[in-house]
């Protein structure tokens, strides 16, 4: 397997935080509506508490990216390198096609730019040394950054409940689930 | 542009604006990019300076901050400090906005009528014509300044921001709001056992083979402190959390109890007799650095039964005794105890018991153990702001006063002093006070409106002053109750030095831009007072008329902080934080207890002395006065009422909720997502509902803070001023009971 960057969600060390979401914006400085990474907190079929258990969510960096598939002016690259699905937004002429087709909501319209935008797995920080902003910024280290060629399975899982089962997409992002602890309540 | 230019789009929107001072000048808007891609990464493109986060958080975070063009682009936690360890908090990732929100007050500004709204920029001078007018109009009619109070709290911790309290002190004698909403009653029952507040580093909970968080809420409250606890986890110590909601630390836990409120000192005096039963006492403790053990031992065999604990918390039996069993035999074993669980009538009583706990096992004084609370081991600064000089002559209070816990100030020969009241009474103080009134206000570090207790009663009381000075960043509600506001800088703005109460790194903030606007530091703000002051009447302010925020900071540094931190020079903080040098991450590793007895005392004449019970008795919480106990702790994506206003914290967190239990909410026809409306004898707060069982049924929870845009939540409307049973003795005035509140909900 050539080399794949993917993010490792640790549900059972996530806290919700958002530190995650707001380095992303701290780096990127995007602008007001846009959201490359969010933390959603899991319904209570899925975790039975609400707002207690949460999956980190931004582009997965998919095998088969629907992004890139549908864009009409190959605004999309894969990077041969590690897989990293990078959006040209210079080239992007924001018809909207792989806003409409990503099944997991990660390219969003920028209002004022009137073009697509994405989580762009901070390339050129990988590029540097450096972990993405994301990455760096938690503090339980929940979000991790893997390359699945290289990647031990152990309890991981690709398709957590409440989360769109896309295999012809193959995302990248990995998850742990979340544990419950022993409730003693009065 | 080369190519590689290109990419940098993201922020080419300053590439016209060179010059740091033509950055500075341009309108907020902006400084918002277009465009947000990939940014290339060379540290060598920014300027690179130390910052610390000033707020008043257990993690006092490192902060290294990329500047460009004089505009900060981005900033990360410090990666030399292990305890931040290259991160932030959520709050802390949003501070790249806070100099650039375009709701920052950016001038002097007045409003005519409090709350009309009818703001008009001034310029400083008039502005501080105004201030300096009336207060020496005080001193006229008064013959004193004590008609000028000062409140001043937590909101920027910076050691030179104590130079508010220099400036009042320059001025003559004032009145001041002295206590903590915060952490008194803990510190009292803390110094009563041990003689003083101090932790284990947080740094050394990876040793503990057992972790009790009790009433405490790391994951949103400390999160770099949450590694430390998962790491110790994950090593093989069983997690116990105590907390009557299911918090998110309560969720990482191996264990989770939810007591009734208020119930914490029965829980831990059922764990204790148990252990005592057990046989579980570690002897060699108590016996040789322990004072009072078999009368406390006595106490537990007459009055305390496991069957009691249990009826008084709603914790079984079995658990109680399986959690006790467990504590007393993993070694070491600690109890983080949070600040939440002392917010009550009995919180001082209930800290003692858990201290006692912790003691009776022989967990304090060991690595991996200890009864975590806070600590000031590391503040010893100079205080050169602080400690100024009252001008010849001035005539002030008469009489005992209490300083408060940050006050570091030794006594003085002098035959007048400041005035004191209650901060945690604010609102009455302000109405009650006479000989002479408090006839001006001076806020700064502090949003009362949000913080004070009785908030429609807080109202009243600033409609009894006559002038009103407020010193901040934002627009908020104390800033709307004001007639004067004076902008004030953000860390990036000016120089200072900041430690933690948790933690034992020590930080130095750089100034890494130009100040915008037109604010100045609470420093700068005195000497320009200062210079009013003195131009119409001659030497009626002592405070320096011009300074340098970078000497200042300096000047609170010694030999001793160089030593503790094993540098040189502060300005080797540059390179990055620097941690304590300690003998031990043990607090009482040496069983010298600080106490009259030197020993840990379960049993405390000083605290019976000061009219509480000698031993770490049961007190029963405060009587229920309506139908659901009310929670206000804190909120994630803020601290207090500050960074919740922020647009960028608004991409996450749109709205205030009440949480309430569904049985509850089904007896009152409340669905989920309804517009509710919380009430009791205080006033009310209307909020959408979301119902949830992480709160028990006959419980309410809002968060608190300030949401701002027009958004008027303020749990402040629900809560009283009822002291909480301990405080006085070293912080100044009582805690205050802000999780013993009572309300009532109905579809709004």
């Amino acid at each position: 397997m050539k080399k794949q960057y993917a993010f490792l969600v640790d549900t059972e060390r996530c806290i919700g935080c958002f530190t995650c979401a707001m380095a992303c914006r701290n780096y990127y400085h995007q602008v007001e509506g846009v959201v490359w990474r969010q933390v959603y907190p899991l319904s209570e079929e899925i975790y039975p508490h609400r707002e207690r258990a949460f999956l980190s969510l931004a582009c997965n960096h998919c095998e088969n990216p629907a992004c890139l598939n549908v864009c009409p002016v190959e605004a999309y690259t894969k990077r041969e390198e590690d897989g990293v699905v990078v959006h040209h937004q210079e080239k992007c002429i924001g018809c909207g096609n792989c806003i409409r087709s990503c099944p997991y909501g990660a390219p969003k319209y920028n209002p004022v730019e009137k073009r697509a935008e994405k989580c762009s797995l901070c390339h050129e920080r990988l590029d540097a040394g450096l972990n993405p902003a994301c990455v760096q910024a938690c503090p339980t280290d929940a979000l991790q950054l893997i390359d699945l060629a290289e990647f031990e399975r152990t309890n991981e899982v690709q398709y957590p409940a409440g989360y769109p089962r896309m295999e012809e997409l193959n995302p990248s992002t990995r998850f742990v689930l979340p544990k419950t602890p022993k409730m003693v309540r009065r | 542009m080369t190519a590689k230019k290109c990419t940098f789009s993201r922020r080419r929107f300053l590439q016209g604006a060179a010059a740091a001072g033509a950055a500075a000048m341009l309108p907020c808007s902006l400084l918002v990019p277009g465009k947000a891609e990939a940014a290339v990464f060379s540290e060598g493109d920014y300027q690179t300076f130390r910052n610390a986060c000033p707020r008043n958080c257990y993690d006092t975070c490192s902060i290294k901050t990329y500047v460009r063009d004089g505009v900060v682009r981005f900033i990360e936690g410090a990666p030399e400090s292990t305890f931040t360890d290259g991160g932030l908090c959520v709050k802390g990732y949003a501070y790249t906005r806070r100099p650039y929100s375009p709701d920052r007050v950016k001038y002097p500004m007045v409003q005519d009528g409090r709350r009309s709204g009818k703001w008009r920029r001034v310029s400083w001078d008039e502005a501080l014509d105004m201030i300096a007018k009336k207060m020496l109009k005080l001193k006229e009619e008064d013959g004193s300044l004590l008609g000028l109070g000062m409140t001043k709290y937590s909101g920027n911790f910076g050691i030179t921001n104590y130079g508010v309290e220099g400036m009042m002190s320059s001025l003559g004698y004032t009145t001041r709001f002295v206590g903590t909403p915060c952490w008194p009653a803990g510190i009292d029952a803390q110094n009563y056992d041990m003689g003083n507040m101090w932790c284990n580093d947080p740094e050394d909970m990876v040793k503990a083979k057992y972790v009790i968080v009790w009433g405490a809420n790391p994951a949103w409250c400390s999160v770099h402190s949450m590694k430390y606890i998962m790491e110790a986890k994950r090593r093989g110590a069983k997690v116990v959390v105590v907390d009557p909601v299911f918090t998110q630390t309560a969720a990482k836990g191996d264990v989770y109890w939810q007591p009734k409120t208020a119930s914490d000192g029965a829980l831990a005096l059922g764990m204790a007799r148990h252990i005592l039963d057990k046989g579980l006492v570690d002897e060699d403790f108590v016996r040789n650095y322990g004072l009072g053990f078999d009368e406390f031992a006595d106490y537990l065999r007459n009055n305390v039964t496991v069957e009691w604990a249990a009826e008084q918390s709603g914790i079984p039996v079995k658990d109680i005794m399986e959690v006790a069993e467990e504590f007393a035999t993993a070694d070491p074993a600690t109890i983080w105890i949070g600040y939440g669980m002392q917010r009550h009538t009995n919180g001082g009583a209930s800290v003692r018991s858990i201290d006692a706990l912790v003691a009776m096992t022989g967990n304090v004084g060991k690595e991996g153990g200890g009864a975590r609370y806070g600590h000031l081991q590391t503040w010893g600064f100079n205080y050169h702001a602080l400690i100024q000089k009252q001008p010849e002559g001035s005539k002030g209070f008469v009489g005992g006063a209490a300083k408060g816990e940050f006050d570091f100030t030794s006594g003085s020969g002098a035959s007048y002093t400041d005035r004191t009241v209650n901060i945690n009474k604010t609102a009455q103080a302000i109405l009650d006070t006479t000989d002479p009134d408090i006839r001006m206000l001076w806020v700064s570090c502090k949003n009362p409106f949000a913080q004070d207790f009785d908030r429609p009663k807080l109202e009243k009381a600033f409609d009894k002053l006559e002038m009103v000075v407020t010193v901040d960043q934002f627009f908020n509600e104390t800033v709307a109750n004001s007639d004067i506001v004076l902008p004030v800088t953000t860390l990036f703005e000016e120089w200072t030095v900041n430690v933690s109460y948790w933690h034992y790194w020590l930080s130095v903030n750089e100034q890494a831009i130009k100040p915008m606007f037109e604010t100045k530091s609470n420093i700068e703000i005195a000497a320009a007072l200062s210079k009013k002051m003195n131009e119409l009447a001659p030497g009626s302010c002592t405070f320096p008329q011009e300074i340098d925020t970078k000497e200042w900071m300096e000047k609170e540094f010694n030999q001793s902080i160089y030593d503790m931190f094993a540098i040189n020079d502060w300005t080797d903080l540059r390179n990055g934080p620097a941690k304590a040098r300690l003998k031990s991450s043990a607090a009482w590793s040496d069983h010298k207890f600080a106490t009259p007895s030197g020993k840990y005392e379960f049993k405390s004449e000083l605290c019976a002395q000061n009219g509480h019970k000698a031993l770490p008795e049961f007190k029963a919480g405060r009587e229920r006065y309506d139908k659901f106990r009310l929670l206000t702790p804190h909120t994630k994506f803020g601290l207090h009422s500050q960074f919740v206003n922020l647009d960028w914290m608004h991409e996450y967190d749109k709205e205030p909720y009440i949480y309430m239990h569904p049985k509850a909410a089904a007896e009152k026809g409340i669905g989920d997502l309804d517009m509710v409306r919380v009430f009791n004898k205080v006033g009310e707060q209307k909020a959408r509902v979301k119902l949830t069982d992480n709160v028990a049924e006959d419980c309410l929870l809002m968060y608190e803070a300030w949401f701002g845009r027009g958004n008027a939540y303020n749990v402040q409307n629900l809560v009283d001023d009822e002291s909480a049973d301990m405080g006085a003795f070293k912080a100044g005035a009582p805690g205050v009971a802000i999780h013993d509140q009572f309300a009532n909900v109905e579809r709004a």
